[in-house]
């Protein structure tokens, strides 16, 4: 008798211990890669350039003055034969970022792929551009060294707000060109 | 101890049995017998003290009798308590830490890490990922072991293919046989009740916090109870150069058990689980800026059976366990950057016959093995499941003058089945099978009284991990992308070791040197390359032919009173057959560590050191890494009082602070090790 209760409480424990299904709350998915990126002022001026760790150091810094947006610059990737390719284009995939100092800089996104520059005091910070999938990054830049310039007032920005509808079609026109 | 390990006894009746075994026990033993001063050798000849003596025929050989004294138990073990199993016993010979901070630190055994080193929990299967990737924990609290050891030699392949490495033994005593087989011979009542409660506390200053475990025993009408809960929460780990943010550890374990004897027969379950919460620093290139969070949970059930005969010390012992084991790493505290499920049963049958023929110690066993396994977020790998088959059989016999030879085999496959993925090429999704062999052949010979000269000769061998055939991608928490390839194939290798024991009136000392030469060793090599996508070092696992050597040593005063020393010191090098036999991977630098104390009837003190050279021998892209030297003191107390057993072990290490760099760690770029620690285990027995 007594092994009988026995045996029915080890059925029991192991029912309570493993009863559960254990299985992974989340899928795996496709991800993006990119061997470099490019950023593209609104007149496809290169800002900034890396490829495969390597930044194009001929081209100036990323600047931007204090309580100033910049120009529009546009996010462009490079595959493994440094060929331009586009950003992925479905809704799992966005840009993202982190900056060094965020007393100094602030980045204000425009557009899927695109983003202003926002000085917030002068000095030097860096910043880093994310392809976010889901919660994590699939491609990662280097840190980029941004100089934020001395501060200027609203009206004496060279980039203004209003702007942004001739930077959109920028962008656009942008988007057509290369792909 | 001795009555189990030579079936020696003791009875009024004057007619003595000796047989050959005998022969060679009373051999063995009268001649190093007046010299041995392990427990092992005065129970024996205690036993021999007495006039009448039956000894029915040896289950075990001298050596191994002399190996189950260097187990981790009682004193021994609180005297080493720390935060992890690898921390606990690092300065057993051979043994190094791989780690990526101190919640995931693993043993390493003889240079070799990984699936070289199995882990077991009470027989069967630590089931958890900690062999797999340096950020993975072992799913053990260690505070809960009541004995740790590492089993060397033949015996290893009862558990594992790879003898060139070892196994790390941690015993929970989850299913309570201990206290069913006290009652049976304590007591003709049945309805005799006993209970045996424990509870340990630690805590230390290196990562403030607590580890605590509170446990009971009892037997009621007949039937075993054990009832456990452990608990740890310690803080950041305090190093000489600031506070490593992130390396925080949440533990928390639940054990019940149950046993029960039925004439010949003893039935047991037992149930654990083990939660942890830990996280891996961050700040590295191609880190996590903030590290990673890691929460890991493993629950086990364990069903086992034994059958004991009437006549003989044989056992027929069946264990299954089936284990559920997830691990999710948080890149942030909302979303899961990597998960991990397995899913893995175990079924262990092992028939130990003390005698037969001119063999004894005979222990004939079968596993198998079922393990599935699915991954999400951030993970490259395609879920898998995978099967395992072995036979083993392990049997000792008698040589000529006093010679003790061991003969172990171990026969058997894996096979994987990847399931394709999204993450994975489908060319890489192949099913995969491995035909498995290894054997140890043991001579172990007494040369003169007290001196034990012994000989190992093996070969090893392991499959692949699924990680190691299939993987494609970056593993964030280690900071690499680790490529695999589904073409691998099994490591093996041929290997010696070479020990000699000398058991005298004042020291015992022990030198072993060992030599492995693999066949396609498996590693994962860093290869110089970037992913430039995420900007982290590619590692590819690649099979080179290799030869892995390494010696160790130690010696120890042998009173029990008074003054004590005791010193040890672990070498091995490793080079991959090339042009230039350049060195291979992740080898741990020259360590040596001693200790001195004053040992009282209740009170030991003492002071210790341990340093280890600079590692200058590197693979390619490897960093390093300096040498270091620390000093350490150790007070404690054992005293019973009215049914109870009471310790206080007071540690102090790295008292001067030094900056204390460890090989295998990945951490060591960025922080050292723990600095300045001073730690307390108060333990009581009821």
């Amino acid at each position: 008798m007594k092994i009988k209760h026995l045996s029915l409480a080890a059925l029991c424990a192991f029912y309570i211990a493993c009863g559960d299904s254990n299985s992974t709350s989340t899928d795996q998915h496709e991800h993006f890669e990119a061997e470099g990126w490019n950023l593209y002022w609104p007149d496809w001026k290169l800002a900034y350039s890396v490829y495969q760790g390597k930044e194009d150091k001929s081209l100036e810094k990323l600047r931007v003055n204090a309580n100033c947006l910049s120009e529009h610059l546009t996010v462009k990737f490079l595959d493994d034969e440094k060929k331009e390719v586009s950003a992925p284009k479905d809704d799992e995939h966005s840009l993202g970022w982190s900056v060094g100092d965020e007393s100094i800089l602030d980045i204000e996104a425009c557009g899927s792929w695109g983003f202003h520059l926002k000085g917030v005091k002068e000095g030097e910070t860096t910043l880093t551009l994310k392809v976010k999938h889901h919660d994590h990054a699939d491609a990662r830049t280097p840190q980029i060294r941004v100089i934020v310039d001395k501060a200027l007032k609203a009206e004496d920005c060279p980039f203004q707000d209003d702007d942004e509808e001739n930077e959109h079609h920028h962008d656009h026109e942008h988007e057509h060109d290369h792909e | 101890m001795m009555m189990k390990k030579m079936n020696i006894t003791t009875i009024t009746n004057t007619s003595t049995i000796m047989n050959n075994t005998l022969i060679r026990a009373v051999m063995g033993s009268l001649l190093c017998g007046g010299f041995l001063h392990f427990s092992f050798a005065q129970e024996f000849i205690q036993d021999l003290g007495n006039s009448t003596v039956v000894a029915e025929q040896s289950s075990e050989t001298v050596l191994n009798g002399l190996r189950e004294d260097e187990i981790l138990k009682d004193e021994k073990i609180d005297r080493k308590i720390s935060t992890t199993i690898a921390e606990t016993i690092r300065n057993e010979p051979d043994i190094a830490i791989r780690s990526m901070g101190p919640a995931a630190a693993r043993p390493v055994i003889k240079g070799l890490s990984g699936s070289h080193v199995t882990l077991t929990e009470d027989g069967s299967f630590c089931g958890d990922m900690s062999a797999t990737s340096p950020d993975h924990a072992v799913a053990s609290e260690v505070l809960t072991a009541h004995k740790l050891s590492i089993t060397r030699g033949p015996q290893i392949l009862a558990q594992s293919f790879a003898t060139a490495g070892g196994v790390i033994q941690v015993s929970h005593q989850d299913i309570p046989f201990e206290i069913t087989t006290v009652r049976a011979s304590s007591s003709h009542n049945p309805n005799n009740t006993q209970i045996h409660g424990y509870i340990a506390d630690y805590a230390e200053t290196g990562q403030l916090g607590f580890a605590t475990v509170l446990g009971a025993n009892g037997n009621i009408h007949g039937l075993s109870l054990k009832g456990e809960l452990s608990a740890r929460n310690m803080g950041d780990m305090k190093t000489p150069n600031g506070t490593l943010k992130n390396t925080d550890i949440k533990n928390k374990s639940i054990a019940v058990g149950a046993a029960y004897s039925f004439e010949r027969f003893k039935f047991g379950a037992s149930f654990r689980t083990f939660n942890s919460d830990y996280g891996i620093p961050g700040g590295f290139i191609g880190g996590h800026p903030n590290g990673v969070d890691i929460e890991l949970s493993k629950r086990d059930f364990t069903l086992q059976g034994l059958y004991i005969p009437a006549a003989r010390p044989d056992t027929l012992n069946v264990i299954f366990r089936y284990n559920q084991y997830h691990h999710k790493e948080f890149e942030t505290k909302k979303y899961v950057g990597a998960e991990f499920a397995v899913n893995q049963a175990n079924l262990r049958v092992e028939n130990f016959i003390a005698n037969s023929g001119p063999f004894f110690g005979i222990r004939l066993g079968t596993e198998l093995d079922s393990r599935s396994i699915e991954m999400g977020g951030y993970v490259f790998t395609p879920p898998t499941h995978s099967y395992a088959a072995s036979l083993f059989s392990i049997a000792s016999l008698n040589g000529w003058d006093g010679l003790e030879i061991t003969l172990s085999a171990r026969l058997g496959g894996a096979f994987f089945r990847p399931r394709e993925s999204v993450v994975a090429d489908k060319d890489a999704i192949e099913d995969r099978n491995f035909a498995l062999w290894a054997f140890a052949v043991e001579f172990s010979q007494i040369v003169a009284p007290g001196k034990f000269l012994t000989l190992d000769v093996f070969r090893t061998t392991r499959a692949p991990t699924i990680e190691e055939l299939y993987n494609q991608g970056p593993h964030l928490a280690a900071y690499t992308y680790e490529r695999g390839y589904h073409k691998l194939d099994a490591e093996s290798g041929y290997g010696a070791e070479l020990e000699f024991r000398d058991y005298g009136e004042h020291f015992n000392w022990r030198a072993s040197t060992h030599i492995t030469w693999f066949l396609n060793h498996l590693a994962p090599r860093a290869t110089g390359d970037t992913n430039w996508s995420q900007l982290l070092p590619i590692y590819q696992v690649s099979g080179d032919d290799a030869l892995l050597m390494g010696t160790s040593t130690s010696i120890e005063t042998s009173a029990e009173q008074g003054f004590y020393a005791q010193a040890g010191a672990s070498y091995v090098c490793g080079f991959y057959q090339n042009e230039n036999w350049s060195d291979m991977p992740q080898i741990p630098p020259f360590h040596f560590h001693a200790e001195m104390a004053y040992i009282w009837q209740h009170v030991r003190a003492g002071i210790n050191t341990e340093f280890a050279l600079a590692q200058n021998r590197l693979d390619r892209y490897e960093q390093r890494t300096p040498g270091y030297i620390t000093f350490g003191a150790l007070l404690e107390f054992h005293w019973a009082l009215t049914l109870a057993n009471y310790s206080i072990v007071l540690r102090g290490d790295n008292l001067f602070n030094a900056d204390v760099r460890n090989h295998l760690s990945r951490l060591k770029s960025v922080m050292p090790e723990k600095g300045r620690n001073v730690s307390i285990l108060v333990k009581a027995e009821i």
